[in-house]
């Protein structure tokens, strides 16, 4: 176990440097490549799942441990099925997503490491968490929050452009033009499809925690610090979807506009991180009832 | 008609900037954002506490500050409900405002209109729902829940019966813990056979190697040497050659057996030099008796009696008579007769007679300070100690087995104090016992007594084992070989015995149960309405018992004893509303971003894709 987990964090590091080399060559075989390593640390990372499901005979989503390699694996997974549309169904990006892969990469290595240095022993689960909302619940809640991993990655790269290209913010956001930097530095329109995709997942597993929530303490919103949080991170995502409508309207440049939504999407996937595994630093997290990330 | 209704639709559009900004997005998202700033304080800020919390935690100043914002209490305070109640307004303003049948609509209506459900049936619990608990003894009912905000009781117009509770719990699970000594270092490593495991920071390895699931510690006695330093027999009892007890006598330990049951006392006698061997084995038996000390504090008087019941003495200078009600051997059973208890904590029952009547005491030889430290005595300055010689027996005769160094063994054979018989014994010869009809035999001798350990496993039946079927429990041992320094250790380790150190003294192996976790809380619960059983069920965590709009969840417990149940108690009459409003919102958003964007194409066929999304498509999924 601790050997292929060991391998698997190896696999994502190669994945990063794969991924830097094929954003700076930009070769069709570089791409497949790339992607190819990153497959294989899924892979790996699949079948760690899959042994520590059979091994503690509950869903591997219970403790620090399991949470995290679970994460790495549905961040690893999202990703690749992202690449996988843009290849071959929007046929767009087609060779600049790369620098997302090596940061996608990068976060899942991250999982791992932090998983690496977690107390693996098998925990039974205790009574509250046995519960098939939990498999429901915490599925919802990692795929949005690899979907949303992808929007901040996005939203960090077209910061970068920007910063790179300052002085052609007209070329760059003005729509219709035809130029080749304009359809470099999409990210932003990457970042805000991510958070399409994610959003959904972020408000179904809301409400399953809270009708789970309901079944087992007999409150559907109880104000635990961990419901509060995941709340913060849905209205924050909720503005993130509601101010392209009024940007417009204000006194806000056209070309500052996709800067600030950028800025959101950074403030916003840390709010979703402290909310996975900050609850503990919280003043009030004595009262909560469920510290079961930490 | 339309000339009509112009001025006034063009009234409703132009006659306010109230209205416009009532169902704005800036407003919904103005909103949005100091509510996830209240929530982000609320959970920073400590909610709900004694006002000294906040005096003690943030000063004077702050508390005052935050209570008169009500900071202390966000998610109840006024504030907060009035930002739900704008944030509902503006929602249903927003969604007649931009009501439009169209397809693509769909999804924005229905995630606007279930947020307002949701709101609202939560105000509906609020006001109209009822929440608290109560604890069911087992066996007992309750007809009343206690009110979660004030305690009130809150009567119910049925009974609930808890007919039982019950604590299921996992298997317990070992762990072994490795603690290198020089560096205060402690590492789990798994308890399973498995390859070496270095321990990092240190020049030790362990290699767990055998397993065995249940196994127990066997103490084999053996013999070390042919050198008298320990002898012991193993002697047998036999009544007309049935064996009636069997066992080890110890010349330098447990040397003597009791029979109560054949009025027989066997020891087992080790003479260093021929005169003691014959006075042990001629000399008639005295054995010492038990004896009472009296001594009266501050008066100089002490007396001595032997302990025969029912003797008693007035003691010289004072007004007390002491007297002997009763001597046990083994108070915890006292109630037997003497001859049937062994000698384990001999105790004697004293009455003191005095000028303020009588008082019983127990004295004990082995704790001569307990009864005076646990009960309040009567007369403070009689202190009573007694003595009960290991080896006090009542019974008349008694079987001595004397040996010594050169090989002179007898067996000597005393009844009332004199000397009946002597014989030679030998080894594995059944001697009778003059004309009790009983016989003995010593089967082995060993000069070198010692007792061997080793850990062996436990097969099949576990017949006297309290536990269920199913709950098997045994105790697993393993075998660790540990590398290091002084070269390679490897041994058994039976589990929750004490640690194992490595000849070197750095480095210890612990090997213990980690603890049983629990598995689920279940009580037995009934509703019994006008007398009759209208319901059963076996209530546990996440599957509670639901009877006429109220929800009886399992919360709590006796945490002493396990005599009650907690049950928390909730009645929701808005929660159809709310669940129907995550249904929908469910529904609305995966509308929204997977269905409706698919949609739009193809309505919009012929159109080349250029981007994921163009600014207008952004723009077009919310204004359209």
């Amino acid at each position: 176990m601790d050997f292929t987990l060991n391998i698997t964090f190896y696999v994502y590091i190669a994945a990063i440097v794969a991924y830097v080399v094929r954003e700076v060559w930009r070769a069709k075989t570089l791409r497949w490549i790339a992607f190819g390593v990153f497959t294989g640390a899924f892979v790996l990372n699949t079948i760690l799942v899959l042994t520590r499901w059979f091994e503690a005979h509950h869903a591997p989503m219970s403790d620090k441990y399991e949470s995290f390699v679970f994460f790495a694996f549905t961040i690893a997974g999202v990703y690749l099925i992202m690449e996988l549309v843009t290849i071959f169904i929007a046929r767009v990006h087609e060779s600049r997503l790369g620098i997302v892969g090596a940061l996608q990469s990068l976060l899942a290595g991250w999982m791992l490491y932090s998983a690496m240095h977690t107390d693996s022993t098998i925990k039974e689960l205790p009574p509250a968490l046995q519960s098939n909302w939990l498999v429901v619940h915490v599925i919802n809640y990692f795929v949005s929050y690899s979907a949303l991993s992808i929007s901040f990655t996005s939203a960090i790269v077209y910061l970068i452009y920007r910063a790179i290209y300052r002085g052609r913010a007209q070329e760059i956001v003005m729509s219709g033009s035809e130029s080749q930097l304009r359809k470099d530095v999409t990210f932003d329109k990457l970042a805000y499809i991510s958070v399409t995709i994610g959003f959904p997942f972020l408000t179904v597993g809301l409400i399953t925690g809270s009708i789970w929530a309901k079944g087992a303490w007999g409150t559907y919103w109880g104000w635990d610090p961990k419901e509060t949080w995941s709340l913060i991170s849905w209205l924050v995502y909720l503005s993130y979807l509601h101010l392209p409508m009024i940007l417009p309207k204000t006194k806000i440049k056209k070309t500052f506009a996709p800067i600030l939504l950028s800025i959101v999407l950074l403030i916003a996937f840390p709010i979703v991180l402290f909310t996975f595994m900050g609850m503990h630093k919280l003043p009030t997290a004595s009262d909560s009832d469920h510290i079961y990330a930490e | 008609m339309t000339k009509a209704a112009n001025p006034q639709n063009k009234k409703v559009r132009n006659d306010s900037k109230s209205w416009q900004f009532l169902c704005s997005v800036k407003l919904a998202v103005i909103i949005i954002i100091i509510l996830a700033v209240a929530c982000i304080l609320g959970t920073v800020i400590l909610q709900m506490r004694p006002p000294e919390d906040y005096v003690n935690r943030y000063g004077e100043g702050l508390a005052t500050f935050f209570s008169a914002i009500q900071l202390t209490d966000i998610f109840h305070s006024y504030w907060f409900s009035f930002l739900l109640v704008l944030l509902c307004v503006n929602l249903g303003c927003c969604t007649v405002k931009r009501w439009r049948n169209t397809v693509l609509q769909i999804g924005f209506l229905v995630t606007h209109i279930s947020i307002i459900m949701i709101l609202v049936g939560c105000v509906i619990d609020m006001m109209l729902g009822e929440k608290g608990g109560v604890n069911v003894y087992e066996g007992k009912s309750v007809d009343y829940y206690l009110n979660r905000a004030d305690y009130r009781k809150i009567p119910l117009d049925f009974k609930v019966y808890c007919d039982d509770f019950i604590i299921e719990r996992h298997p317990p699970k070992y762990k072994l813990l490795t603690f290198v000594k020089n560096k205060e270092l402690e590492k789990f490593i798994p308890a399973k056979v498995g390859n070496k495991i270095k321990i990092p920071g240190s020049n030790y390895a362990v290699t767990v190697k055998d397993h065995y699931p249940d196994a127990e510690l066997r103490a084999e006695p053996i013999n070390t040497s042919n050198e008298p330093n320990n002898p012991a027999i193993y002697v047998q009892m036999l009544e007309s050659n049935h064996v009636t007890a069997e066992g080890w006598l110890l010349a330098k330990n447990r040397n003597w057996y009791n029979d109560p049951k054949r009025d027989l006392k066997i020891e087992y006698l080790w003479a260093d030099n021929d005169a003691a061997y014959e006075k042990l084995a001629k000399a008639a038996g005295k054995i010492a008796k038990p004896t009472l000390d009296v001594v009266i504090e501050g008066k100089n008087i002490s007396r001595s009696m032997p302990v025969e019941v029912g003797k008693s003495i007035s003691i010289d200078g004072t007004d007390y008579v002491v007297e002997i009600k009763q001597l046990a051997l083994d108070y915890a059973k006292r109630d037997l007769p003497v001859n049937e208890q062994s000698s384990d904590n001999p105790a004697v029952r004293v009455e003191i007679n005095g000028p303020q009547g009588k008082e019983t005491r127990w004295t004990f030889s082995k704790y001569p300070d307990y009864w005076d430290k646990a009960h309040q005595a009567k007369y403070k300055d009689v202190k009573l100690t007694c003595y009960v010689p290991d080896n006090f027996s009542q019974t008349s005769s008694s079987l001595r087995i004397v040996q010594n160094k050169e090989g002179k063994q007898t067996l000597s054979y005393l009844s009332n104090g004199k000397l009946v018989s002597t014989t030679d014994w030998e080894i594995d010869k059944s001697y009778d016992i003059e004309k009790t009809g009983l016989q003995m035999r010593i089967l082995k001798y060993f000069p070198s007594h010692s007792i061997k350990k080793e850990v062996v496993e436990r097969s099949g039946n576990h017949e006297g084992h309290n536990h269920g079927p199913g709950e098997h429990v045994g105790t697993p041992a393993i075998f660790v070989e540990i590398e290091g320094p002084r070269g390679t250790v490897a041994d058994w380790m039976l589990a929750n015995n004490p640690p194992r150190w490595y000849p070197d003294k750095n480095f210890a192996l612990l090997y213990e149960q980690s603890g049983m976790a629990i598995k689920d809380y279940k009580s037995i619960l009934r509703v019994v309405e006008g007398g009759k059983t209208v319901m059963t069920k076996i209530i546990e965590v996440n599957d509670p018992l639901k009877y006429k709009g109220y929800v009886f969840y399992q919360s709590s417990y006796d945490p002493e004893g396990e005599r009650y149940t907690g049950l928390q108690v909730t009645r929701n009459p808005g929660l159809i509303v709310v669940y129907s409003g995550f249904i929908l919102l469910c529904i609305g958003v995966v509308f929204i971003f997977y269905v409706k964007p698919f949609l739009r194409r193809k309505l919009k066929k012929g159109q080349k894709v250029e981007d994921y999304y163009s600014d207008d498509e952004i723009a077009a999924e919310h204004i359209e």
